[in-house]
Order: C-alpha cells, then structure tokens, then sequence
C-alpha cells in the first residue's frame, strides 16, 4: 500500500468521525467541533493530493477552507452563545425548533 | 361680411355663457347677454341701411354636396329680413336687460343658464329671419323649438312648468313634422331649397302643385304661432318667467310662424286655397282666442290670448292678401306686446312672485305709475286707439279685411272690440280699484328698479310712435301703399273707445256689478275659460287615449308577448344549462380537481413525518442527498468513459 492511499484513507477516516460527530451527538458545540473535524478531513485529502501530482491547486484551497471555516467558527459560536443566553442552559439541537 | 356680425354675438354670448357662466357669476352673464342681443342689433340696423339700397346676399358655407343639389348656409338680407332681425334684436335686447332685474331674486342659483338660454333663443330666431334657404330656416326652426322648450320650463321644479314645457315641445313637434314634410316637398316641386331661386321659380310652376307644399308648411306656422288647432301651449306656456313669455310672444317664437308664412309670400301667393285654409285659420283663431282672454282671470294667460288673436289677425291678413300689413302688424304688436308683458313682470316682481291672479292686486297706479303707465300705453295700442302704433296697423289690417270680404272686415271689427275690452278689463282689475291685496300683504308694493322700468320707458316710446313709420316700412318692404280708410278707421277707433267704456262700466266704475251678471252668463263663461273645452279635449281624450292605448300595449304587448317569450327562453335556457352544469362541470371538472386536492393533502400529511425538526436527521438526508448525486455522477463518468 501506497503512501498515498494511505494519506487519502486517513482523510477519508478523519471526515467519517466528523460525519458521524455531526449526526449523533447532540451537543450544539460538539457539533461545531465534528464540522471543524470534517473539513480538516476534506483539507488533508486536499494536500496530499497534491502532493501525489506535484501541483499547488490544492493547497491554496486548503487554505481558503481554513479562512472559511475561522468565519464559519465564529459565526456558528456567535450563534450558539446567543441560543444558550436566550435558553439558559446547554441546549442540545432540539431545542432549536426547526420544525415550526 | 359685415351681415355675419348680425348672427355671431348672440351665439358668442351663448358659448361664452354656457362654458364660463358659472365662473363668471349670474349677473355678468346677464350683462354678456345684454351685449350679445345690442352688438347684433347695431349690426343689423346697419345691414338695414345697407339692404335698402341691394339685397346682400351672403354664401357662407356649402356643407353637404349632393348628386344634383348642394346643401348650403347663408345669410339673406333684404329689406324684410333686416328690418325684422333689427325689431327682434332691438326687443330682445330691451327683454334681457329687463330679465336682469326680473330674475334678481334667482341670482346665485344657477341663474346663467337662464341668460344662455335666451342669448340661444336669440341666435336661433335670427337663423330663421336672416337664412336664405329652407333647410336654415328649420334648423333655427328647431332651435327656437329647442330653446322655448329650455326656457318654459325653466322652473322645472314645478309640475306645472314641467307639463306646459312639455306640451309647448310635443305641439311644436306636430308643426314641425308638418314643416319639414313642407320643405321636402317644396324641393321635389322645385329642386331647389335656396329662397331666391324659389321665387324666380314660382312663377314657371303650376299652381295646383304648390298646394300641398305650402299647406304643410302653413302646418309648420300653425304649431309655432300658437294657432288653431295647436294652440293649447300657448297659454299654459305662461309657467315660464315672464321676460320668457315676452321674447316668445313679442320678437322669437311665435313671431316665427307669421314671418316664414311672410317670407315665402310669392310661393303662398301662387297658391290662393292655401292662402285661404290661412285665412280661415287665422281669423278663427283671433275670434276664438279673443272669447277665450275674457274670461280668465291669470295676469299672464289674458296677455297670452291676446298674442294668439294678434297673431290670428296676421294670418288673416296674409290669407287675404296684405303681407305688408301683416309684417307691420308684427313689428308694432312686437314693442306693445314686449311692453304689455314687462309692465307684467313688474306687477308680479312687486309682489315677489308669488300672486298671479289679477284679483289678487288692484289699484296699483297709486304705488306703481310707471308700471301703470307703461301697461296703460300699451293696451291702449293693442286696442287700436288714435294715434298709437296699434292703431297705425291694426287699420290697415282691417281695411284690408274689408277689401277682401264683408264677413272678414267684420271679424275684425269685432275682435277688435273684444280686445281693447278684455285687455282694459285687466289694466281696471289691476290697476284700480280697492286694494285687494291687503288681505293677504300688509306692505305696500313699490316700484320695480330703473333696470326694469328703463326697457318699458322704451318700449313704450316705440309704441307710441311706431305708427308713424307705416310708408317707410311698406315702401321697404315692398308692400302696397294703401291710404288710411276714414270710414273703417273712425268704426275700429268708435269700437276700442266702446269696448274700454264696457271694461270700464263693469270693472272700473263697477256701475254694473260683475257678480249679479254672473249667474246669467255662466254657461257662456265657462265655455269661453275652457277655450270651448279644446284643451280639455286635447288632454283627456288625445292625450289620456294615447297613453290608455300606450298602457294597453304595454300590458298586451310587452308584458304578454314580449317579456312572455323572454321569460319562457330564460326558463329553458336556465333548465338545459342545469343539465349540462350536473354532467360535465360536477361530473368530471369537479371531480377531477376534487381528487388532485385530496391526493395532494394527503401526500403531503406523509411527506410532513420528514420534518422532525432535529440538525441531526437533516444533516442525515443531506448525507444520503450527497451519495446519491455522487452515485449518480459516477454512473454518468463510468458510461461517458465506457
């Protein structure tokens, strides 16, 4: 196996946990870790394909889904601090009545 | 050119009034009026002096070229048609300037409706007199129709008002039918309409042709004249304001009537039945209308029948060949009559417009001299007493009365007793006497202001002296110069003195008591207060038969047939389209848009168990979203490779 696949598995590993972060658990700001969890998923296959065809492409995007995902934290723990001041306590996703 | 000038300002003072009258105010509109009738009047009095020496013939505009006959407008003056737009302008301007004072208590009502209306009646009248074909003449014809019809029934809050207005209008529409049938068949005789060539014609026509022709257009003079049997609107016409009832009877409507028969006289004279049926007719009305004035007692209506014998006396006078007479008659009846009816107005203005029976006044003279004056001159030159303008023309008429048949002269001598006897019997019931009005007024009446009493100062000037132009007119005019006859105008002057003596001895002096005669005369008076029941006859049995045959088809025909029918083809037409709306609008469309609501409600009660509301199961289908689309571009990149 190559160093490659290796890289590429890893990254695939990395964003399944971030995934199934995201769709299990129920704690707003565990959440917001597995979406950082999976974009660092998606940033790894990112530089280790470029790595494998010698180019720079990726690495560049790499980093404006660092910049985006700084914005998306902050954003996302804005909003989460406000839902807890509003709620008062650690509220989970259902609290956040999506449906009405 | 200068002969356009005549026509235009009245129809400016119309316009004007009519688009800017209710900006300007009531009074300036009246002034607009007043300028409108003196501009034309100047106009015409300097058109007289221009057609005495030629005829002017003006062609305005041709406005309906024909196959063989162009209809045109223009203007014709010759002598009797500028003299005459002179009178009628002159009159009308002194009635406009009067009807400002008249109808100063109706200031700030609409009033300048009233002074467009007259300024029309104005400019329609000189239509008639100045227009050089038929077809002119009969639109002014209808215009003064129009116009009459606007203007009595100016208070048209009144029942009364509203009737007499519609009755002039139907009675005119009878005459008016009766003329346009005269002027179609005056052109299918001629081919011509214009005047002039009318009479260059006449002569190369037969004159059994021309019968027809000018009996109906003598029927188009009937109705506007007033006279019988289309004379019923005549005094119920009386329910118009009083400046109205003296441009009618004086200068525009009736007046209208004597002078077409005048204006088309070569085409009358060639036709002597027709001259003779308008003989018959005339000096039936005059007789008839006289009896009538003497027994009714309304201020205005006396007056009214006076105007229909006045004008019976012209159509006599045309029947019996004095056109001239005839046409000088109208001119003088035209300032004693304005006169008669201002002198009227100012009666009823004095009491506020409220009495108009002439029992309700008496001794006036004390508190109204002008007025008393005015109305005394003038009834003295209706009766035909030495040497007022009445006089003048009344006994040229009768000696040609006299020239023409022993019975005519006779007639006229007689009508002429009765007139200065019913109109005298007014001016002592009126004018003296106890004062009869203090049982209802306790204030004295006073004199109407200088607005009013100026044009009856002048109206009374010209029928003093209006005799005295006799031979300059006829010389105008081409009529015959005739010599005053001693015998025929001592007999008429004996006659007026005699019926004032009668007026007087009953009504004045009261030496004979009107209420002990009364009972022995009953019969005869009521007849004569009924018109010999011919109003009666014509309202309840023409009038009443026509709307019991109208009711009567009514209820057979529109109810029975018409609405039946109507009704029957809604009921059907109702039933089949039940029948289509239960098969094909609740059978199919209904049940198909039934089923799309249902299945789409229920779809989406399922659909809704997708919406838990929870992060996780969205982010659960965005997942499955995902490989779905991947699977999908994976099949499509595996086929586009393979």
């Amino acid at each position: 196996m190559s160093i490659e696949k290796a890289y590429i598995l890893l990254s695939i590993l990395v964003f399944l946990i971030g995934l199934l972060g995201v769709m299990v658990r129920k704690n707003l700001i565990t959440m917001l870790v597995s979406t950082e969890i999976m974009l660092n998923g998606v940033n790894l296959t990112l530089v280790s394909a470029d790595r494998f065809l010698g180019r720079v492409d990726g690495q560049i995007l790499s980093f404006f889904v660092l910049t985006v995902a700084a914005a998306e934290v902050a954003v996302g723990l804005g909003l989460v601090v406000s839902i807890f001041r509003l709620r008062g306590y650690e509220g989970s996703s259902e609290i956040v009545h999506l449906r009405d | 050119m200068e002969g356009l000038l005549v026509i235009l300002p009245p129809l400016f003072a119309f316009l004007v009034i009519a688009f800017w009258g209710r900006r300007m105010g009531d009074f300036p509109s009246g002034i607009v009026a007043v300028l409108g009738g003196f501009f034309s009047f100047l106009f015409s009095a300097y058109m007289v002096a221009v057609s005495l020496k030629e005829p002017v013939h003006l062609s305005l505009y041709n406005f309906l070229p024909l196959r063989d006959y162009t209809l045109s407008f223009g203007l014709f003056f010759d002598p009797l048609s500028s003299i005459t737009s002179a009178v009628v302008t002159f009159v009308a301007t002194l009635i406009f300037l009067y009807s400002i004072g008249y109808m100063h208590h109706e200031f700030g009502r609409w009033t300048y409706k009233f002074y467009a209306y007259l300024s029309l009646f104005l400019f329609a009248m000189l239509l008639i007199v100045l227009s050089d074909n038929l077809l002119g003449i009969f639109f002014g014809w209808e215009g003064v129709g129009l116009a009459s019809y606007l203007l009595i029934g100016y208070y048209h809050q009144q029942k009364k008002a509203a009737n007499a207005s519609l009755e002039a209008f139907v009675m005119n529409r009878i005459g008016d039918w009766l003329f346009i049938f005269g002027i179609i068949s005056t052109f299918l005789v001629f081919g011509t309409l214009s005047l002039p060539e009318i009479f260059e014609g006449v002569r190369s026509v037969e004159s059994g042709l021309l019968m027809i022709p000018t009996l109906l257009l003598f029927g188009g003079a009937v109705g506007k004249s007033g006279q019988l049997p289309l004379h019923t609107w005549l005094p119920n016409a009386m329910a118009g304001p009083t400046p109205v009832s003296a441009l009618l009877h004086a200068a525009t409507m009736v007046a209208a009537g004597v002078y077409m028969v005048a204006r088309l006289y070569p085409l009358f004279e060639a036709a002597p039945q027709t001259l003779k049926a308008v003989a018959v007719v005339g000096g039936l009305t005059a007789l008839f209308a006289a009896l009538a004035a003497t027994s009714h007692t309304d201020m205005k209506k006396i007056i009214a029948f006076s105007t229909m014998s006045q004008l019976g006396y012209m159509f006599l006078a045309l029947g019996v060949g004095d056109m001239g007479g005839a046409m000088f008659h109208l001119t003088t009846h035209a300032f004693f009559k304005a006169l008669l009816f201002l002198a009227a107005g100012s009666v009823i203005t004095a009491f506020h417009h409220k009495f108009y029976d002439i029992y309700s006044f008496g001794n006036l003279r004390k508190y109204m001299p002008v007025t008393y004056a005015g109305f005394v001159v003038g009834a003295l030159a209706l009766a035909g007493v030495f040497p007022l303008s009445g006089f003048w023309s009344k006994d040229r008429l009768i000696g040609s009365y006299y020239e023409a048949s022993y019975m005519w002269g006779v007639l006229g001598t007689a009508v002429a007793f009765i007139t200065a006897y019913y109109i005298f019997r007014e001016a002592f019931v009126v004018f003296h006497g106890e004062e009869r009005f203090r049982r209802v007024v306790s204030e004295a009446p006073r004199e109407v202001p200088a607005v009013m009493t100026v044009p009856m100062v002048v109206l009374g000037i010209m029928a003093v002296v209006g005799g005295v132009f006799e031979g300059v007119y006829m010389k105008a005019i081409g009529g015959a110069e005739k010599g005053i006859h001693v015998e025929v105008a001592i007999v008429s002057v004996g006659v007026a003195i005699g019926g004032i003596v009668l007026a007087y001895v009953v009504f004045g002096g009261r030496y004979i008591s009107a209420g002990s005669l009364y009972p022995s005369l009953r019969a005869v008076h009521t007849l004569f207060r009924e018109q010999f029941f011919t109003e009666r006859f014509y309202h309840s049995f023409v009038a009443k038969g026509y709307l019991l045959l109208s009711k009567g088809a009514f209820q057979i025909g529109d109810r029975g047939i018409i609405d039946g029918f109507i009704n029957f083809s809604y009921r059907t037409f109702m039933k089949s389209v039940k029948v289509v709306w239960k098969i094909f609008d609740v059978k199919s469309i209904d049940l198909l848009l039934h089923c799309l609501a249902i299945g789409s409600f229920r779809g989406g009660k399922l659909l809704r168990n997708l919406q838990t509301g929870l992060l996780n199961s969205y982010v659960m289908f965005l997942l499955i979203g995902i490989l779905i689309i991947l699977g999908i571009m994976l099949y499509a990149l595996e086929r586009v490779e393979g």
